[in-house]
């Protein structure tokens, strides 16, 4: 037996595996991802080809995102995302090891109570995807465009609190992003610095 | 208790009212005086000193990655003023890939009260302040608190008893221009160099860490280095913010450091920089989602996950063949003929010896992964294939295999080493012998699954630790079932010859494969270390070559003065050998160019591998092609013989302009594992291929020629 074809007896995976884009930032093309939604339902963002995603981060443990649903603004963006025909993944990269982590029953019924709109709900238990798109936050927002292409990247909005009431009237970056891309025009504020609590990697 | 009485006794008389701290969960806020009054025209210095409960932080004024700054919003009696926060300078917090900046334990936060020349002497004046926090540990809580102070208007004070010398204290600590201390910064892509030039004679600051004033400038978990210039300057790498916001004209922020920067005679331990930004600077790339990020290289997606049974078929399979390495294959093909001799004819104890044995190879490949789980527990940067990576376990395996063959060839026989008692308890202890035959299997197949299946097993440690042992489980239940089957059908003796010359003859042959594995050993060393390395091994096999053979005579009868040469022998092998033992371990310097292994003549097209070269490449725009390698493993060279070095495969690489970088991995290099772990592996080969615009492309491990010229024709 040559050494070739005893090596080739081996290695695990000879297929060709994509690797992810190097800065994730706008302008950069968005990493694929394949991860098993609340339901256990596998969700690829390549299945979204041709429409407009948006990816949010978040951790209902977070002061921050509570924030956000409980002033109703995260909501009221989904839905107007929604009517755009406008993809909304929201994603929760809390590692499995951290204490934080919710199951997808308990996300499906946190997100039930605040009445969210979004498309699917991605449980990223082993934080791979967090990792791929260097998400820092909760929140931590991303717009891709159909040709999967990111078109903004960082925070929600502009007011950096974790106040209910600042919500109302910050300047949401997400929606503004959303009007103006799904308009055909470029976004204004394409990339922001992302605030929130840390992304529970362990 | 006498102090404090007498604390607040004075605080009392001075007429100075500070309210009780207010305790949230997490942190107890109270507004503190550095002086026991106001004086009319003069400044004062106010501290919101918050003391968080342990593990829990509070954040600077750049909080890092996540986070919130503390504000402060005063309510003041008219004409008071208050200044900004004057921060103390931050820790850097990790929190997983991530770096904060802020506080543990207790912070003072200075803040500036002027007071108007015209308040009169006598009055109270009440200073009054809603605080804001975030607090966090693994959770975060923003928490608030309205805290007063009531101050006398007076025109002499003194120190405040309780806090005006802490006060004092973080006032002079404040980050500041030091003189003597001159800093320039200059944008390069994606890194900012500051350059620092320290007074004469200044020692270098060690644990530099840069904290930037403003967020989206310096990513704040990117790896920061600090190299020693020629007359008294230090040039440090920022690297720029991934998330870059517009605007980044000047680099402002505290540099901090353990040992302190000299200033006449002293050391301060924060200095402020406020330096214009010259050049030009992009958005960094993401860095790898490690502990302590050192390379900027883009995390493969999620790698293909195999499902565990054909983790486990695989690990079965490659178990099997390990049987046909050229390490394990004379050593187990002996001890399958010793089955034929006589004493292994009960049948039932023949079945309990293939147990013994399959007992033996799997406890210690579990023991190997444990211990390997262990390490990387620990922090340590280890891929398999790290027994290899130092050069004390290649001259030992070069050793092992050396005396093996030397037993094959017929130089001496175990036996006539082990004194007798000893080889009759083996002979009497049929199953512990045969476990121990299955341990002795196991470390003497090491040098080959590195090779052959460093990348398998790699997939299989960064795999939950339940499934990594079950992988090995498999690897070993495949490698011990031949010999399993051997003793379960013992009918396969009948088929053989008689038991006669043949058997030494091939015993002898068998002897080859050992030395060419001993041969290979060596080569390794080489590249690991040098050429003395290899001398000193070379030299160390003929010596211990000579005390066995002396010692052989000896015991054959020869005279007393052999076994004093087999003696002083084996003690001149010990001292030529030790300093591979002893010197070898060490890491590859960081950043130390890794030698040119070039076979041939010329410049090698090969760029040695730096974290930050991929990078720059990248983003740059050009094609890069890395080739993560080692010595020792056994499929990179043939890779790279049979393809990289294909002439055909060349000139594509030329033609189409890509930098070709190699990452050799044949000493332990933490930069490169961290590399490989981004990459989602944990061992040699792999091959990514940087394509400008597009995803990076992660090669099979073994290449085909055709392979490389289609992901090179995708540029």
């Amino acid at each position: 037996m040559s050494l070739r074809s005893c090596a080739r007896l081996l290695p695990i995976s000879l297929a060709l595996v994509a690797g992810s884009a190097l800065a994730i930032n706008a302008g950069t093309s968005a990493p694929d991802f394949s991860i098993a939604d609340a339901n256990g339902k596998t969700v690829k963002l390549s299945d979204y080809k041709g429409k407009f995603v948006v990816l949010e981060w978040t951790n209902p443990d977070c002061p921050f995102v509570r924030a956000q649903y409980n002033a109703e603004v995260m909501q009221a963006v989904q839905k107007e995302a929604g009517a755009k025909d406008v993809v909304w993944l929201t994603v929760n990269s809390t590692n499995k090891s951290n204490g934080e982590f919710k199951s997808g029953a308990e996300m499906n019924k946190w997100m039930k109570d605040k009445g969210a709109a979004q498309n699917a709900i991605l449980i990223d238990a082993t934080s791979a995807t967090g990792r791929a798109y260097d998400a820092k936050t909760t929140p931590h927002m991303f717009v891709i465009n159909p040709a999967g292409t990111i078109v903004y990247a960082g925070a929600i909005d502009d007011k950096r609190s974790a106040r209910e009431s600042d919500r109302k009237t910050a300047n949401n970056y997400v929606r503004a992003a959303l009007n103006e891309a799904t308009a055909g025009k470029p976004v204004t504020v394409a990339n922001t610095t992302p605030y929130g609590c840390s992304v529970k990697y362990d | 208790m006498r102090n404090l009485t007498a604390t607040l006794l004075a605080a009392l008389l001075a007429g100075v009212a500070v309210a009780a701290p207010v305790k949230t969960a997490h942190v107890e806020a109270e507004l503190v005086p550095e002086r026991t009054a106001l004086v009319p025209g003069q400044p004062a210095t106010i501290a919101l000193r918050l003391k968080m409960a342990d593990g829990w932080h509070t954040y600077w004024q750049n909080p890092g990655d996540s986070g919130l700054p503390t504000t402060l919003a005063w309510t003041l009696p008219t004409g008071v003023s208050a200044g900004a926060i004057q921060w103390p300078a931050p820790h850097a917090l990790p929190a997983g890939p991530l770096v904060n900046h802020g506080y543990e334990g207790e912070v003072l936060l200075l803040t500036d009260i002027q007071v108007p020349p015209g308040v009169q002497p006598g009055e109270t004046l009440k200073l009054a302040a809603k605080a804001e926090w975030l607090v966090c540990r693994e959770t975060c809580i923003p928490e608030e608190a309205t805290l007063d102070l009531e101050l006398p208007v007076s025109d002499k004070s003194d120190p405040y008893p309780q806090w005006g010398k802490s006060i004092a204290a973080t006032k002079d600590a404040l980050p500041r221009k030091v003189p003597g201390w001159i800093a320039d910064a200059r944008g390069d892509g994606q890194k900012v160099v500051l350059t620092l030039t320290g007074p004469a004679g200044a020692t270098t600051p060690t644990a530099v860490h840069f904290f930037p004033y403003q967020e989206g400038r310096i990513e704040p978990s990117g790896k920061q280095t600090l190299v020693r210039e020629a007359n008294g300057t230090f040039a440090m790498t920022l690297p720029v913010a991934n998330q870059l916001t517009p605007g980044f004209t000047e680099v402002a922020g505290v540099l901090t450091s353990s040992n302190g920067f000299a200033s006449g005679g002293s050391s301060v331990h924060a200095i402020a920089v406020v330096t214009p930004l010259v050049g030009n600077v992009v958005a960094g790339v993401k860095p790898v989602a490690a502990a302590t990020p050192s390379l900027n290289l883009a995390p493969a997606a999620p790698v293909a996950q195999i499902s565990l049974l054909a983790a486990i078929v695989f690990a079965f399979v490659g178990g099997l063949v390990l049987n046909l390495m050229p390490c394990v294959f004379p050593v187990l093909s002996l001890k399958a003929l010793s089955l034929t001799k006589p004493g292994h004819g009960n049948r039932h104890h023949l079945r309990l010896e293939g147990i013994s044995f399959a007992a033996g190879v799997i406890v210690t490949f579990l023991a190997l992964a444990g211990i390997l789980l262990a390490f990387r527990a620990a922090g340590e940067q280890f891929g398999w294939g790290f027994q290899l990576q130092s050069p004390g376990v290649v001259t030992a395996l070069a050793l092992l295999f050396f005396i093996l063959g030397l037993n094959l060839s017929g130089v001496f026989e175990f036996t006539t080493l082990v004194p007798s008692s000893a080889g009759g308890w083996s002979a009497h202890n049929q199953y512990a012998n045969a476990a121990l035959s299955g341990v002795l299997a196991v470390v003497i197949a090491s040098p080959c699954t590195a090779p052959f299946m460093g990348a398998a097993l790699g997939f299989a440690l960064a795999q939950p630790a339940l499934l990594t042992l079950i992988v090995f489980a498999a690897l070993g239940a495949g490698m011990a079932l031949p010999f399993m089957l051997l003793t379960w059908y013992p009918g396969w003796r009948r088929m053989l010859p008689k038991p006669g010359a043949w058997m030494e003859r091939l015993k002898q042959f068998l002897a080859f494969p050992l030395y060419a594995t001993v041969a290979w050993l060596v080569w390794v060393l080489g590249a690991q270390v040098d050429n003395d390395a290899v001398v000193r091994l070379l030299v160390t096999l003929v010596v211990v070559a000579f005390a066995l053979w002396a010692w052989r005579a000896y015991r054959g009868g020869a005279a007393l003065g052999f076994s004093i040469a087999a003696f002083v022998g084996l003690v001149a092998a010990a001292f030529v050998a030790w300093p591979l033992f002893t010197s070898g371990s060490a890491d590859r310097e960081p950043g130390a160019p890794v030698q040119a292994r070039s076979t041939s003549g010329g410049v090698d097209p090969w760029q040695p591998f730096t974290p930050t070269k991929v990078s720059e490449l990248t983003a740059s725009a050009k094609p890069v092609f890395v080739d993560f390698t080692a010595a020792w493993c056994v499929t990179c060279q043939v890779n790279k013989r049979l393809v990289l070095n294909d002439g055909e495969v060349k000139k594509a690489f030329t033609d189409r302009g890509v930098t070709l970088v190699r990452a050799d991995w044949t000493r332990r290099d933490p930069a490169i594992t961290q590399a490989l772990a981004a990459l989602g592996r944990q061992g040699v080969p792999v091959y990514v291929l940087y394509r400008p615009g597009k995803e990076p492309l992660l090669l099979p491990e073994v290449l085909q020629r055709q392979t490389v010229l289609d992901a090179l024709a995708t540029i």
